[in-house]
């Protein structure tokens, strides 16, 4: 502490700024930028220097939204804030959704009070599709960036995509054990391949564990999540491709009594918003987890520990 | 059912059969909710899961949370305790002396 605070002051202007950010994650652009704006602010600040500073610190500014983003400290404080909105709108589009699919939702002609199971299936069917697209993104951010956070968020993501498919697949079963009269269907195209999502997702989460390099970890598990995708287009259009047992999604209809109606859409899409959020909320949690365990050396997470009862 | 009168009234759509998105509860008595119309099993197993599910993966982390803070404490308790033997007065006064070394 003391030596940091000595070698800041001994360091040229601007300097301490930058070491912190840098510290924070190694983004290149970023890095770039500040260099650039360290070493003009050596050549002196008369006349034009000057404002080719400003221009460079206006540059350095529009990206430091991005760069803040990978720092773990950053997104910990930034959750810390949104957490108690996020449980609260979670908290209440749960109850909302809950309390209409069991009790206000009216029985489907064919399928009698079963339809309530579809309220949760549909929204907990199309959630677990968000997975691989996100454990993708963050991905492609760990292998270019190399970014600490992206790889937090993957690598928590993926046990939690396997409860949700895990849920896909029990929930979509029993329904189906009134309406087709069968528990499972080796034949059916969405059926099976939201099981492969089911193993591809334990196929990652072993992957971080077989590989002792963290680094070289993260990059396998990226790689998988991405190719991982194509299941994902599979998934989703499976019912149109392969017509078999599941049927597919009935278009979205303003006539009450339609086989979709507002009736029952409505209450699958307050479903949905409950179920994102509760994905967000979720991995918040464990994200904020491995922050804690990760960057125990650092002075903040020290604090933190210290104030916890 | 239900008569669907009052304040769902706004949300009644002129659909067909006379049917309306809010037709209130569904159920007239708690008997006939706990049956669900013979699929008792195949709904509350479902919506069983459904909860387990969600308070899971927001319990387990939560829990999860406590222990780090809990064992992170005592890591730092032992370090603290560490530091404090290991750190005679002269050995401080030995680094004021580099750092202020370092500043010329």
């Amino acid at each position: 502490m003391v030596r940091f605070s000595v070698g800041a002051t001994l360091a040229p202007p601007g300097f301490g700024k930058l070491a912190g950010t840098v510290t924070d994650c190694s983004l290149a652009l970023s890095i770039a930028a500040a260099s650039v704006t360290m070493s003009a602010q050596s050549l002196g600040a008369a006349g034009r220097g000057a404002r080719f500073v400003n221009e460079v610190e206006k540059v350095a500014g529009r990206w430091q939204w991005f760069h803040r983003l990978g720092s773990p400290k950053w997104f910990y404080e930034k959750t810390t804030r949104w957490l108690p909105w996020l449980v609260g709108a979670m908290a209440l589009f749960l109850t909302v959704g809950i309390v209409w699919a069991l009790l206000f939702l009216p029985p489907d002609y064919q399928q009698g009070h079963t339809s309530r199971i579809l309220v949760v299936h549909v929204a907990v069917a199309g959630t677990s599709l968000s997975f691989f697209p996100l454990m993708a993104v963050a991905g492609t951010v760990t292998l270019v960036w190399r970014m600490k956070l992206a790889d937090m968020v993957a690598r928590n993501a993926a046990p939690l995509g396997a409860w949700f498919t895990f849920l896909t697949l029990a929930t979509g079963s029993i329904w189906g054990s009134v309406s087709w009269g069968t528990w499972w269907e080796w034949t059916d195209s969405r059926l099976v391949s939201m099981l492969f999502q089911f193993f591809l997702l334990l196929g990652v989460i072993s992957l971080r564990s077989a590989i002792e390099n963290a680094e070289t970890a993260a990059r396998a598990c990226a790689l998988l999540s991405i190719v991982g995708c194509i299941n994902v287009v599979i998934i989703k259009y499976s019912v149109d491709w392969w017509n078999t047992l599941h049927q597919p999604s009935s278009p979205i209809s303003m006539e009450v009594g339609s086989p979709n109606g507002p009736e029952f859409w409505v209450a699958t899409a307050v479903m949905i918003v409950a179920v994102y959020l509760f994905l967000a909320v979720s991995l918040i949690l464990t994200t904020r987890n491995e922050i804690i365990q990760r960057e125990n050396k650092a002075q903040w997470v020290r604090e933190l520990v210290a104030q916890a009862r | 059912m239900g008569a669907g009168t009052g304040g769902a009234g706004a949300l009644t759509a002129a659909g067909m059969g006379g049917m309306r998105m809010f037709d209130g509860i569904q159920f007239n008595s708690l008997s006939e909710f706990f049956a669900m119309g013979g699929y008792a099993f195949n709904v509350w197993s479902v919506y069983a899961l459904f909860a387990i599910f969600l308070i899971a993966n927001l319990a387990l982390p939560l829990r999860k949370r406590r222990l780090i803070l809990r064992e992170q404490k005592r890591r730092l308790a032992v370090l603290d305790a560490r530091d404090d033997s290991a750190r005679e007065p002269a050995d401080s006064a030995g680094w004021e002396v580099s750092m202020a070394g370092d500043e010329k």
